[in-house]
């Protein structure tokens, strides 16, 4: 199983300013030192090697969309957020290459930055393209075709061509679609949210936990979030605020903390975490700092086996 | 006394009620923590006191849960119209509070007498 996230960002789609460019590669030119590089590769390797991720790259703006490869037959795609556009793209190509022309998109839920990518999906205006969408919202057709009305966008939804499916899953149940088992969820989001575990044919287990409040008033109903996350091979999870924002002035928009996942990771057994679903007012910088502080906070609170805390970006790809 | 199987002592100050509890406040151990907590800044409103000092010196370390149980108690304090405040981090606690950034949520002092002094 494979997982390659097209978008990482939270709420809002953003995008480097040039300044922010010019600080990277200022960065990059104090790193070297005033060294030579004799071709590509060994500036290549600089930059790999000894450049930190936040000035030699960077995390990204898209907003959700992650891809689990795991089903030679069919696409699976967590989220339409703005990051689905660009996966429309490349999975034509493979189509192209013969891959057959089928799309299952699991929706977390139904907000703004998690279906945007949708009216840039190409695929969805191709004839012979089998899309089914499974989600635990029974309102998730009423909201694609919604943001495609003529007040918000161009091109109505009856305009597509491809053959759609709207397929509410129960929280509780687990599904056999395609390659892998799925089960889901419902996390604490305004209008809910839901989680989803997937099971790949080889055993392997993702997890995808995004835009979900662990509400301070209800702690012993970690509980049952803690046996979803059970044992899995990866749990990627929102990680969108400081655990003091998450309690505070933010308490109530309905995302997570980087400590709180990290526990309820340890208490689950987890062996890999990727954080996700970025704040969007943060800098790379802002991020490669909490990536290290939550690897910090994971030492210091380790009880056992260590959970393995990545940080993911826009193109990263996790081999499960 | 309250917080379960944690040590716990309790301090009358003037004004304030300095608690201190031992050990490690982890997914075993936290509600008895957060309960412990909600009873002494109960017991400080009744007795007239305004201010309960947490005294960390003798937590080893403080998972999500436990510092979620340092905020409720926080609201029950403010309801009351009493203060919380936390002393006396240790490296990791005052590592945790950090990332966390419950430092920037709860005043921290170096000292009870500093705690006190406010």
């Amino acid at each position: 199983m494979l997982i390659r996230f097209w978008g990482t960002r939270g709420s809002l789609p953003v995008s480097a300013k040039a300044a922010a460019i010019r600080d990277k590669v200022v960065g990059a030119l104090l790193a070297a030192e005033g060294r030579r590089f004799a071709d590509a590769a060994e500036a290549e390797a600089f930059v790999d090697d000894e450049l930190p991720f936040s000035t030699a790259q960077t995390y990204g703006g898209a907003t959700s969309c992650v891809e689990i490869e795991a089903d030679p037959d069919a696409f699976i795609i967590c989220d339409m957020g703005s990051g689905l556009r660009e996966f429309g793209l490349e999975s034509m190509r493979h189509c192209a290459a013969g891959h057959p022309r089928v799309y299952h998109f699991f929706l977390s839920h139904l907000h703004w930055d998690h279906i945007m990518g949708f009216p840039f999906f190409v695929p969805a205006f191709v004839p012979g393209t089998k899309i089914v969408i499974h989600t635990g919202h029974a309102d998730a057709e009423q909201a694609l075709r919604r943001q495609q009305e003529e007040i918000s966008f161009p091109v109505p939804f009856d305009y597509l061509r491809a053959d759609f499916e709207f397929r509410t899953l129960e929280a509780g149940t687990t599904y056999r679609i395609g390659a892998v088992e799925v089960s889901l969820i419902e996390q604490h989001h305004s209008h809910s949210s839901y989680g989803f575990r997937f099971v790949g044919p080889d055993g392997k287990t993702a997890v995808y936990s995004t835009d979900s409040e662990h509400k301070i008033d209800d702690m012993e109903g970690e509980a049952d979030v803690v046996a979803f996350f059970a044992d899995a091979d990866l749990v990627v999870c929102d990680t969108m605020y400081s655990l003091a924002d998450s309690v505070s002035m933010k308490e109530d928009w309905g995302h997570s903390s980087n400590i709180v996942v990290i526990d309820l990771c340890h208490e689950a057994a987890a062996k890999r975490l990727a954080l996700f679903h970025h704040e969007p007012t943060y800098s790379d910088a802002d991020i490669a700092r909490m990536h290290s502080e939550s690897i910090r906070y994971e030492e210091l609170t380790r009880g056992s086996a260590p959970l393995e805390v990545l940080c993911a970006y826009d193109g990263l790809e996790i081999e499960v | 006394m309250a917080g379960g199987d944690l040590g716990w002592t309790v301090d009358s100050r003037g004004t304030a009620r300095v608690v201190a509890a031992l050990g490690r406040i982890d997914e075993r151990t936290s509600a008895a923590f957060g309960e412990g907590l909600a009873a002494e800044v109960a017991a400080a409103a009744d007795d007239g006191k305004t201010l309960v000092v947490i005294d960390l010196a003798g937590i080893e370390y403080m998972s999500s849960r436990g510092l979620r149980g340092l905020t409720l108690a926080q609201r029950r304090a403010t309801e009351r119209n009493v203060t919380v405040v936390l002393a006396r981090p240790g490296e990791t606690m005052r590592e945790i509070l950090a990332i966390s950034r419950y430092d920037m949520v709860f005043k921290v002092h170096e000292t009870i007498e500093a705690a006190l002094a406010g």
